[in-house]
């Protein structure tokens, strides 16, 4: 066993060139933290239901006037920030307005070159959104320079914020309007209640916009 | 709903094999036909860690709209493909059922239910269930991801990379499967397990570009239509 899957396999406790005791081994472990991922997503996504529910009203009180959805966030997070602009162009019967702020090449490189990459959401937003526009970002550390500016410059500006974060650091900034923080240790494990977590607030947002609607 | 159970057994079986490829040089692509989004989460996983030490891995993420066209031409013999897709999705089928012919190996991670049978068959099916959301398909790219490392981290269960069953394991006919990638007359070039060799034709005429055949010492013995078991 290598020093450094040590700390993830602790019951591996020696080299083992036996493929199939190996295996063995790897799927205890997989379903061990199978369990886990899914034991966590069911409290986090209980511990923050009503957040979810009043977020959604908000987010949808301002899609009736004309809101736009802007999301973002780094690494796999860029990818999450993909996925839930996804599902909310996947509403239905109104599909909600969402863009990706991770999702042009152009763009990114071109801020990331010419300026630093601190800047690269913050850009976008100081073009794109106006005042009651929604900004969502994802993020496990919370304190990325590029998230907290970026949420900063929504602050100035207006522009509602939900952010999904970890739960060390500076969780996105001192003041977001809608925080879904995971108590967790794991980065993965955070993700993937971030994950279930955003499919509860599309689902959610989709209801509160037919209640508004009716 | 019930969550879906831990598709553990099949997940482990998975990151030896994957684990096995990068071992051998593999690269390791991503596709999803449905959400790139999945496709370039699980490509930053294997390419740049979110534990600080692990290796880089080769990874790279295909365009929802890409698939068969873009793996066609980018792939060597010996990579592994990973596919997030429904088990009844035409598109990932098509690549499952080609794959053999460019020597990919494919990893299904499979929503909703799993490929029908006598589909996929060199395909490694890691089923998710047909409840499956899109955390559970996270939580199985991540565990991949982990369970990959961990193999990589015992050099004696890393050789001995199976020949890929190139024949069809049900029905046992004898052969290669082979991709036909232009024809003239009997005379064909042929992608067999990754490597373009010149196949006769004339059993199995008529016969084009990117059809199918069984290959046997050079001769195409059989076509088939729409898959392995068309």
């Amino acid at each position: 066993m290598g020093e450094r899957t040590g700390f993830l396999y602790p019951f591996l406790e020696q080299a083992s060139d036996d493929p199939e005791a190996l295996l063995a081994d790897l799927a205890r472990s997989a379903a061990a933290k199978w369990e886990e991922s899914v034991g966590l997503r069911r409290a986090v996504c209980r511990a923050h239901e009503d957040e979810v529910r009043t977020a959604a009203g908000e987010v949808a009180t301002r899609l009736a006037s004309g809101a736009r959805v802007f999301a973002f966030g780094n690494g796999g997070s860029s990818a999450d920030a993909d996925a839930f602009v996804a599902a909310c162009r996947a509403v239905r019967p109104r599909p909600v307005p969402a863009l990706s702020l991770c999702a042009d090449p152009a763009v990114l490189t071109a801020l990331a070159n010419d300026v630093g990459s601190d800047v690269i959401f913050t850009r976008q937003l100081a073009a794109h959104a106006r005042a009651g526009d929604v900004a969502v970002a994802f993020s496990t550390s919370g304190g990325s320079p590029n998230l907290l500016e970026a949420f900063a410059h929504c602050r100035r500006h207006g522009v509602l914020t939900v952010g999904f974060t970890g739960h060390d650091g500076p969780r996105l900034g001192p003041s977001v309007d809608h925080r879904f923080v995971v108590q967790a240790t794991s980065i993965h494990r955070i993700q993937e209640a971030q994950t279930a977590l955003a499919t509860r607030l599309t689902a959610a947002i989709s209801i509160a916009m037919a209640e508004d609607a009716a | 709903m019930t969550p879906p159970a831990a598709p553990a057994p099949a997940l482990a079986a998975a990151a030896l094999a994957l684990a096995r490829a990068f071992h051998d040089g593999a690269t390791l692509w991503c596709w999803c036909p449905t959400a790139t989004s999945h496709a370039r989460h699980l490509a930053v996983e294997f390419l740049h860690p979110v534990i600080v030490g692990k290796r880089a891995l080769p990874a790279i993420a295909v365009e929802a709209e890409g698939g068969v066209d873009v793996l066609r031409t980018s792939v060597r013999a010996g990579d592994v493909v990973v596919v997030v897709a429904d088990g009844d999705d035409a598109r990932a089928l098509d690549v499952a059922t080609r794959a053999p012919a460019w020597g990919l190996e494919v990893i299904w991670l499979a929503t909703g239910r799993p490929p029908p049978a006598g589909a996929a068959t060199a395909a490694r099916i890691v089923a998710l269930g047909t409840d499956a959301e899109d955390a559970d398909v996270v939580c199985a790219y991540h565990l991949l991801w982990e369970l990959a490392h961990v193999c990589l981290e015992h050099p004696g269960v890393l050789e001995g990379r199976g020949e890929r069953a190139t024949t069809c394991p049900a029905c046992m006919d004898a052969g290669d499967l082979g991709e036909v990638e232009r024809a003239e007359g009997h005379d064909a070039v042929v992608t067999v397990g990754g490597t373009r060799q010149l196949v006769d034709l004339s059993l199995v005429e008529p016969c084009g570009a990117g059809e199918l055949v069984v290959v046997h010492a050079g001769v195409a013995i059989a076509k088939l239509a729409g898959g392995l078991h068309g």
